[in-house]
């Protein structure tokens, strides 16, 4: 071999040396890149989320202060009307007791899986819903959805199949909304089911059942 | 002429330009990713300013929350001791602020983590997502934790209660709207040997299962005899509904 040809050779070499570099970097960058630095439209979804998410916490502060006047204000003589008012609020949130309120009727018929199912009561939460019921069962914080051994979709323990009744309680255009966006859940449970049926309609009142299995605490314990 | 290219004296000029394109063009393809958004200085963009900032600010407030809860309650079961009803419906309250989260918890349970794969590659005709921790695996853990009867659950300190969603925006991970980096560790409190037997079974969490074995996902649990919740110190705004009929 010439020297001439050598140092062609030389070159070349060098040159997918550095190729193979840089082929090595992207792959060790691979699994890093599937968790993505978040895109700059996803960083502004994030910060809208958040700008909405401290304005609510805000709101909560003043409430939360409103009270702690109240209480010191009223003494002992208005502190009734405030628990009362107080516990309403935590049992619509748990569930334990009936509500009623504007909201949303969302009918799908179709073969869905558990998980389809948990998504969709989590899209609602998402969206704001302030209670759900499923097939006329109240969803709460401890809710279940899963299958049991005969195949059939349990929500609690209860046996439920299609068509799945969602009633939430919230703004019934936010939910829709949410539920609509292209790209959204229900277009994606749609590509996944050609047989889907969805109907979706908003109602000025629903009232929603108590739910019908308060949690068993035998192992917690709490503090303030 | 074309033999003058190669002579000794230019031998060395291609060797330079050889390695200078290559260094260009690696350092170009790598840098691809990010491109599109601005870069500040220190290497983070406008809006990851921003977002740190608010997510400080969220921090604030939710400390501020949880203080104001905490007197709350202090001068509620102060002020309730001086009649019997107060006392009664006190009682109730502290009960269903329990239930739902508003106080932090303790006791025996379990500890999921979940993380994703430490694999250095991925094979052409995989789908790199496979590898990583979805916030519907998160869903379906939490889920079957409920179905085993546990009595209390956080993610990565975030409590969840009965308005939480888990969802995601991209592949950032959102809890009570608060951002969770992996890895994402779940604290139960319950019975550990039937929140263990759950966790095990392999007609649950499948998908989790399956892309811990193929991918590498990692998916690991052990039983705790102290496990330790924080409170919820979001807010719980209620517009719509109301209470009965």
């Amino acid at each position: 071999m010439s020297h001439r040809t050598s140092q062609v050779m030389l070159t070349a070499t060098t040159f997918l040396l550095g190729l193979l570099v840089m082929a090595q970097f992207h792959t060790h960058r691979l699994t890093s890149k599937a968790r993505a630095f978040a895109s700059s439209a996803d960083q502004s979804v994030i910060l809208s989320s958040l700008v909405e998410a401290n304005a609510s916490l805000r709101a909560e502060i003043e409430a939360l202060e409103a009270q702690l006047d109240r209480y010191q204000d009223a003494g002992s003589s208005g502190m009734l009307e405030t628990l009362v008012e107080e516990l309403n609020r935590i049992k619509i949130v748990n569930g334990l007791v009936q509500v009623s309120g504007p909201g949303i009727k969302v009918r799908i018929s179709g073969p869905l899986n558990a998980l389809n199912v948990q998504d969709l009561v989590n899209e609602l939460r998402n969206a704001g819903a302030e209670a759900i019921a499923l097939n006329g069962e109240r969803l709460v914080l401890w809710s279940a959805i899963a299958v049991d051994d005969q195949g059939w979709l349990t929500v609690d323990g209860v046996r439920t199949a299609s068509p799945y009744l969602f009633h939430a309680i919230g703004d019934g255009e936010t939910i829709e909304t949410a539920l609509l966006r292209s790209g959204g859940l229900i277009a994606v449970l749609e590509h996944s089911y050609n047989d889907l049926q969805v109907t979706i309609n908003r109602s000025d009142k629903l009232v929603l059942p108590v739910h019908r299995h308060p949690p068993e605490l035998l192992y917690i314990q709490f503090k303030e | 002429m074309k033999a003058n290219l190669f002579d000794q004296r230019h031998a060395l000029s291609w060797l330079l330009v050889a390695v200078v394109f290559g260094l260009l063009l690696s350092l170009q393809l790598n840098s691809s990713p990010s491109a599109g958004t601005v870069t500040m200085v220190d290497g983070r963009s406008g809006t990851e300013v921003t977002v740190h900032r608010l997510e400080n600010e969220q921090e604030a407030l939710k400390a501020r929350i949880g203080q104001l809860r905490q007197d709350l309650a202090n001068y509620q079961r102060q002020t309730a001791a001086t009649t019997e009803l107060l006392e009664e419906i006190s009682a109730e309250l502290d009960y269903h602020r329990a239930i739902a989260g508003l106080m932090s918890a303790q006791g025996p349970g379990i500890e999921v983590t979940l993380d994703d794969s430490q694999r250095q590659t991925i094979p052409a005709d995989q789908d790199p997502s496979a590898y990583i921790v979805h916030e519907y695996d998160l869903r379906d853990v939490v889920n079957l934790l409920w179905l085993a009867g546990t009595e209390g659950i956080a993610i990565n300190k975030e409590r969840v209660v009965g308005v939480t969603s888990i969802y995601c925006v991209g592949s950032t991970v959102m809890v009570n709207d608060t951002r969770l980096s992996p890895p994402y560790v779940v604290h139960a409190i319950g019975d550990p040997d039937r929140l263990e037997d759950f966790v095990q079974n392999p007609s649950y969490l499948a998908k989790v299962k399956e892309k811990a074995r193929r991918h590498g996902l990692i998916f690991q649990f052990h039983r705790s005899s102290s496990i330790k919740l924080p409170a919820y110190k979001g807010s719980f705004a209620l517009r719509y509904a109301q209470p009965g009929q």
